[in-house]
């Protein structure tokens, strides 16, 4: 049995945004749970309430237009997202890193706006969505505000997200759809493991960047970068953005070093 | 909370208790014990139960979230005493040490060729990539596997005696 809470399981928006505003600081999102029913076993938090999102109907799905993107509902799991048709011709860079997570049994039920608002620095989605400028949507009974996803996370497990807001769906610019990309990913083992650094890189015809994790408190991102900046460029812009520290999975230098390994080894692929 | 599930092809209604994850659900209120707790944390996989046809850690799943899915776990392998085709290539090949990782091993390999008939050496490792065996290792499992679907040939794999 895990500690005493309230299961609340509202229908639609206007239902969860009462239900945040009521219980403000008091209570949880629970949309795949992977993450949250962890720390509910260890204890590593105590909500009140814990607000089931996946029966909101306005949560769910991903769509694409040409004028605004890719949009992902905030229940979208991570094989939806390596699924769906639109992702695989248009951002196949989200198909990549979505398929690198944990294991198949995560990859079902783990969601990707999950994976945003844990802020884990080495959150797979993070240095992909970076990568290709994606934004969040934010909303709560007092409306809706959309923020950069660069500006999001705030510190290792700490976003802008307020207690009575949901992140309700995450926005990849159409501007990004057929960027050219890679993305690479060390860890122990083959399979289920964390990121000791990871790097996406996406490149259009007018700008390039790289986002990487593991190598700060948060995933971070380069700025905008032209698409004709040399490897050189790239190196030297990625290495103004990371911080690494020594920890019990890798060194700060072994970090430096991968980042710089990734980013010669994906540059050519952009072109 | 009141909840409906189906479980094996069996329909269940029972009264959940909200802070009860499914696997303990289905230890303690359906009387299915045959699906292991390990960490309790998502990482070993021995919880692993089919859930609307894909693999799912079911500690890090509340009951109540089962409401309405429909579940396979290892009871539902054998039939009439008969161990499934699956069950018995695990026990031919030598796929089975302690037991304990085993009733995992078997749904999400069960979930595999669900879908994929003849699955490669990538493809299932693939699929077991999320359940830890810490004894009989996974080179028999693997074998098990390629011989429930019929693509284990005589003299491959280890030589036993």
């Amino acid at each position: 049995m895990l500690q005493e809470f309230n299961y609340l399981a509202p229908k639609s928006k206007n239902e969860l945004y009462t239900l945040l505003k009521k219980h403000a600081g008091k209570s949880r999102i629970l949309a795949g749970g992977t993450d949250i029913l962890v720390e509910l076993h260890n204890h590593w938090i105590a909500p009140a309430n814990l607000i089931d999102i996946k029966k909101i109907k306005e949560l769910q799905g991903i769509t694409f237009n040409d004028s605004e993107g890719l949009s992902i509902g905030a229940t979208t799991v991570c094989i939806d997202l390596i699924n769906d048709k639109n992702v695989k011709q248009y951002y196949p860079l989200l198909a990549d890193a979505a398929g690198r997570i944990g294991s198949p049994q995560l990859r079902n039920r783990a969601t990707i706006a999950g994976n945003l608002c844990t802020a884990s620095p080495c959150a797979d989605m993070g240095c992909s969505l970076l990568a290709l400028g994606a934004s969040v949507e934010l909303g709560s009974a007092d409306g809706v505000r959309v923020i950069p996803l660069k500006d999001f996370f705030t510190g290792p497990k700490k976003t802008q997200i307020k207690p009575h807001e949901v992140l309700q769906r995450i926005i990849v610019p159409a501007e990004m759809a057929g960027a050219k990309y890679g993305m690479r990913k060390l860890k122990r083992i083959k399979g289920h493991d964390i990121a000791l650094v990871s790097v996406a890189m996406a490149r259009t015809k007018s700008v390039m960047r790289a986002g990487i994790g593991s190598c700060a408190p948060t995933p971070v991102v380069t700025g905008d970068l032209s698409p004709k900046a040399t490897v050189a460029t790239v190196i030297s812009a990625v290495e103004k953005v990371v911080s690494p520290i020594d920890d019990v999975r890798a060194s700060r230098e072994y970090r430096l070093f991968m980042t710089r390994d990734f980013v010669e080894k994906i540059y050519p692929e952009l072109f | 909370m009141k909840i409906k599930l189906t479980v094996n092809g069996k329909k269940y209604q029972r009264d959940a208790s909200e802070t009860k994850n499914l696997l303990h659900f289905l230890r303690e209120d359906i009387g299915l014990t045959g699906t292991k707790e390990g960490c309790g944390a998502g990482e070993c996989g021995a919880c692993t139960v089919v859930m609307n046809g894909k693999t799912v850690n079911s500690c890090l799943i509340l009951a109540v979230e089962a409401d309405g899915c429909d579940i396979q776990t290892i009871e539902g392998e054998a039939k009439d005493g008969k161990l499934s085709k699956l069950q018995q290539a695990f026990h031919k090949n030598h796929a089975v040490q302690c037991g304990f990782c085993t009733p995992g091993m078997i749904m999400s390999t069960r979930a595999l060729l669900q879908t994929t008939a003849k699955p490669s050496v990538e493809q299932i490792k693939e699929a077991i990539e999320g359940n830890f065996c810490r004894c009989t290792g996974y080179q028999q499992i693997i074998e098990a596997v390629q011989d429930a679907s019929g693509q284990l040939k005589k003299k491959e794999g280890l030589k036993r005696a």
